[in-house]
């Protein structure tokens, strides 16, 4: 048998998985997006943008909102976990910001709904406080329900990330920014942070493809108008039928993560060119 | 005692591990001393603890007359220069220079000022604009130096900043910071595990050992006058001989032995007596072919050994013997080469030769 048959049969299971679990649905999906009544046109997707425009909106403003947030909250914890002074707290911190990453999203959606509805335990804390009247008490299951959700969630899985980055910079450029007298938040700031950009940036990638494809944190928490696509491509196919618009709806998600795709692509290979 | 940099009496435990055990260190103002000792002597524990970024479980730390002990790194007047450089990768040569300055809200101007006068000082002009990742290591040190020297600090703590150069730029780089030391008239602390650079650089080597201070000089007097088994074997002392012996008056007679000649050397205000340590480096003796039994023979002023060749090598200058005598072995210098197998006699002058009281 020629050498390159051999080597054809053994890549050829793993090839026929990608195929037939990946390219297939994903070109039929893209397909599917095009087909108006067995004819080609963009119905699906004019229908979508009618219907979907304010949610798309909606959608692309939350994610990037969270990731914000999640940088904003990685940095912080990962800063403290590099450069905090007291072992102990430094310790706890430690053990304890990696719950949510082993918390699946529809838990986390089900434990904020409690949390942060009209009459949750948030309020209540609030009103038995006397923080707060039981008449000024609001409910938080929307946007920022949401928010709150993917931040709670995401953040743990880029500090992971951002601490070990953190951790592996050369110490001694820490210290020599001490010696020469800087104070903790301008190292973090002019210091670390620089030196650790690029694992920031591929955390908060992954975390924003990790939020546009959650369905169950938006059913959970907001139910109602505007809400994430995602919930909006399982409505048009549970209640409708109409693969056609979800498939034109997954196309423009798909098309928001891949504006993030090849930034991290670019990102991973000026890394290797280094 | 009115020393400039006074460390006295520091203790430092990691753990429940004393990394120094007690150490006393004076350093006069505009002195370069090196702390000179192998690794895990503590040397960089010392000079951490200066710096500040260890804090002394016992001692003091003063600068100036000044306790310094508990302040911040910053506040004491002092740049570290680091092993590894450190300096940050996302910089430029300038603003690595520069950031000190820029902590201390230096204006703009002035930071380029001085940035540009210590580029002229070090010789680094054209590579302003560069990251490190573009520089060779002698330029990269050289950053770090700049670094260091941009805030003028009073004194400049170094360690072991050529550790990571090759073998002949360290040489150029060795003249070049003392001779920048000299003219700055800066007060510098250099931590080295090498010898000759200790030698060559410092105004005083303090050789530090498991923790203590070992002994204390300049480089003449350390390396002629060893005070201890530990630094005649670290100055290069490394034959090693079991004679034994006793003092009478201001001499020292040393008894025959089956392999060596029974010598009387000057006390030199040392009391010895019974099992003796006798250490000797091996270019500072005379070999020569085998007169006579070295065991029959007495000296004065000298001692002698006999022994037969067992390897020669060429180092370069001298031949390099290894002399078996009985299951001992020495190593001798010499500017002739002897033949494998030959007996030959060596004579040690008393001042080469090292005595201590075996332990």
């Amino acid at each position: 048998m020629p050498i390159q048959l051999i080597g054809f049969l053994l890549v050829a299971p793993a090839l026929a998985v990608v195929l037939l679990l990946f390219i297939v649905p994903l070109v039929s999906s893209v397909t599917g997006a095009f087909d108006v009544g067995g004819a080609f046109g963009f119905g699906n997707f004019t229908k979508a943008l009618d219907l979907y425009s304010g949610d798309i909106l909606f959608t692309l403003v939350i994610v990037l909102l969270s990731s914000a947030l999640i940088g904003l909250f990685s940095v912080m914890i990962g800063g403290y976990l590099t450069l905090g002074t007291n072992a102990r707290a430094v310790a706890i911190l430690r053990w304890i910001y990696r719950w949510p990453l082993f918390i699946p999203f529809i838990v986390v959606g089900q434990i904020l709904r409690t949390f942060l509805a009209k009459n949750g335990l948030m309020n209540n804390i609030f009103i038995e406080l006397g923080l707060m009247t039981p008449a000024a008490a609001m409910s938080f299951l929307d946007w920022r329900g949401i928010v709150v959700a993917f931040v709670w969630k995401q953040t743990p899985f880029v500090t992971l990330l951002l601490a070990g980055a953190m951790a592996s910079i050369d110490q001694s450029t820490i210290e020599a920014a001490r010696n020469l007298g800087a104070k903790r938040v301008r190292i973090l700031i002019e210091i670390v942070l620089p030196q650790v950009r690029q694992t920031l940036l591929v955390g908060l990638i992954l975390s924003f493809v990790t939020m546009m494809s959650v369905l169950s944190v938006p059913l959970m928490i907001n139910a109602q108008s505007p809400t994430m696509i995602t919930a909006n491509m399982a409505f048009r196919i549970n209640a409708h039928g109409d693969y056609g618009v979800a498939n034109a709806l997954g196309l423009i998600s798909l098309l928001m993560t891949s504006v993030a795709a090849i930034v991290y692509l670019r990102q991973t290979m000026r890394e290797h060119s280094q | 005692m009115n020393a400039f940099l006074e460390v006295s009496d520091a203790r430092v435990f990691y753990g429940s591990n004393e990394v120094l055990k007690g150490v006393n260190l004076a350093v006069d103002k505009g002195e370069f001393v090196a702390l000179l000792g192998s690794s895990g002597c503590g040397k960089t524990t010392l000079l951490r603890s200066i710096a500040g970024f260890n804090t002394p479980t016992f001692g003091a730390i003063r600068v100036g007359g000044r306790d310094v002990t508990r302040l911040p790194p910053d506040k004491r007047g002092m740049a570290l220069v680091f092993q590894s450089y450190a300096l940050w990768p996302h910089m430029t040569v300038d603003q690595n220079i520069g950031y000190g300055l820029k902590l201390r809200g230096a204006p703009k101007a002035a930071v380029g000022e001085r940035v540009a006068e210590i580029k002229r000082l070090l010789g680094l002009e054209a590579f302003g604009a560069r990251k490190p990742a573009n520089l060779s290591g002698g330029q990269r040190q050289r950053v770090a130096l700049g670094r260091a020297l941009a805030i003028q600090p009073d004194i400049l703590l170094l360690d072991e900043p050529l550790s990571n150069l090759d073998a002949r730029i360290r040489l150029t780089v060795r003249h070049e910071i003392s001779a920048l030391q000299r003219r700055l008239g800066i007060t510098a602390v250099h931590v080295t595990h090498d010898r000759e650079e200790a030698m060559v650089m410092a105004d005083r080597i303090v050789i530090l050992n498991n923790g203590e201070v070992a002994q204390v000089g300049t480089p003449e007097e350390v390396y002629n006058h060893p005070t201890s088994d530990f630094v005649a074997a670290f100055m290069g002392a490394e034959n090693l001989l079991d004679l034994s012996g006793g003092t009478s008056g201001d001499r020292i007679e040393i008894a025959s032995n089956a392999f060596n000649s029974s010598a009387v050397v000057s006390a030199r205000g040392r009391e010895l007596s019974g099992p003796l340590n006798a250490r000797f480096r091996g270019e500072s003796v005379q070999l020569s072919e085998e007169t006579g039994d070295a065991s029959s023979m007495r000296d004065e002023g000298f001692l002698t050994l006999s022994g037969i060749v067992e390897q020669t090598s060429y180092p370069g200058g001298l031949w390099r013997h290894v002399i078996a005598l009985g299951p001992a072995h020495v190593i001798a210098d010499s500017p002739r080469t002897f033949a494998i197998g030959q007996r030959v006699s060596i004579r040690i002058p008393e001042a080469a030769l090292f005595l201590f009281p075996k332990r």
